[in-house]
């Protein structure tokens, strides 16, 4: 990946189709690449209804981020068992959704008899009882919304339910604000922030809340480049591109990008060449 | 949009009353379970102070135990706000569960709209 990187690694990074990068044009904060992400996201119903598409058949996004691996916790209002699926229909308090399950044929040589036993599945699922589900959001039809789901499994423990709701949240405002934190400033951490920060609009309120100066449009890997560039001890000229990325384990291409984002907002600056940075500080 | 439970503590029931602007939406309270009269119960809700439930015939409620209620907020007749129950969900021991985290949860969840709820009040 590293020697591929460096050859024209600008212009194109990864497994995304043809001659068209969607992320590098449409959205500056540079969102990853189409199949790339294979982060399981924790989410909300909520979230999930509210996932739009930035074009027909693109990957869903929420908060501007690729989401397509999730997991959500909700109450199970009912189980359909067909031939080759079994369908749950669950509700977390944020909204109601369905997930399928496909049945592989394996599954079902061992356990048809067990499959759609009074409103209970082979894991132990039941009506009205709480249920983790791990799976793929896919679209179907073009607007109808459907999770591809590989794992159902009871949930027995309520502070896993509150946590997972804490972990949903801190992940949307990781997306929305940065990384906690950041740049000094008294209402570093999140939630430290007042009242009418939090409430308002994200984005827009937030930098009350989000620390300091950071501006809280910028992407999280900007974020965390420029916290290096302030804490690594540097000559200088500053820090290149690839010593940056080799410190904080990312792609080359997402460091150029969240560079080039920090040098339109002034806040760092090119020296030797342009790929080495220097903190601007005033 | 479909339907929305705000979870919520005692103090927010007024937010959700009968007697409101808007047809408030249901809400979900978690409490354990301190007194039981036929078709009434009461639970307590942490630190939070007790609230009465209006049973349906087919609730069942264990004293002792820690519930989830999903219900409406009523006017009761000797005055106060408490829930219609629409459903239950027993959740077991009380010590299992740290309530200071369900705080949190209330908190969070009516502070971040685009994540939880639309309109919460």
């Amino acid at each position: 990946m590293d020697s591929y990187g460096g050859y024209g690694g600008n212009s194109f990074s990864g497994g995304g189709g043809g001659g068209f990068v969607p992320g590098e044009t449409t959205s500056p904060s540079g969102g990853r690449q189409e199949g790339n992400n294979t982060t399981l996201r924790p989410v909300t119903i909520k979230q999930i209804l509210d996932a739009t598409q930035p074009y027909p058949e693109a990957n869903y996004t929420i908060d501007g981020q690729d989401v397509s691996s999730i997991v959500f916790i909700g109450q199970v209002r009912n189980i359909s068992t067909q031939a080759t699926n079994v369908t749950y229909k669950l509700d977390d308090g944020t909204g109601e959704i369905e997930a399928k399950q496909w049945v592989t044929p394996s599954d079902e040589m061992d356990t048809t008899d067990d499959l759609g036993k009074e409103g209970k599945d082979r894991n132990g699922v039941e009506i009205n009882g709480y249920a983790k589900v791990f799976g793929k959001l896919k679209s179907l039809f073009g607007d109808r919304k459907v999770i591809n789901t590989h794992c159902v499994r009871p949930l027995t423990d309520l502070n896993e339910l509150h946590f997972h709701f804490l972990e949903a949240a801190a992940v949307h405002l990781f997306h929305t604000r940065g990384a906690p934190g950041g740049v000094g400033g008294p209402g570093g951490k999140v939630g430290g922030g007042g009242d009418a920060a939090m409430g308002g609009l994200d984005g827009a309120g937030g930098a009350g809340g989000g620390g300091g100066m950071f501006p809280p449009s910028m992407s999280a890997t900007a974020r965390r480049v420029h916290n290096l560039l302030k804490t690594e001890p540097q000559q200088n000229e500053g820090l290149h591109a690839q010593f940056i990325a080799a410190k904080l384990g990312l792609p080359a291409p997402d460091v150029v990008r969240a560079g080039e984002e920090l040098i339109n907002a002034g806040m760092i600056f090119s020296t030797v060449d342009d790929q080495t940075w220097v903190i601007l500080e005033y | 949009m479909s339907l929305q439970t705000p979870r919520v503590l005692p103090s927010h029931l007024h937010a959700f009353s009968p007697s409101g602007p808007r047809s408030a939406p249901p809400v979900r309270l978690l409490g354990t379970v301190s007194a039981l009269r036929g078709d009434t119960a009461t639970i307590t809700c942490g630190t939070h102070g007790d609230v009465t439930l209006i049973l349906k015939p087919d609730s069942h409620l264990q004293m002792g135990k820690l519930v989830e209620v999903v219900g409406k907020v009523a006017e009761m007749p000797e005055g106060g706000l408490g829930i219609r129950v629409l459903a239950t969900t027993d959740w077991g021991n009380p010590a299992s569960c740290d309530y200071k985290i369900y705080e949190k949860v209330v908190d969070v969840t009516h502070r971040l709209k685009p994540v939880f709820y639309d309109s919460a009040e």
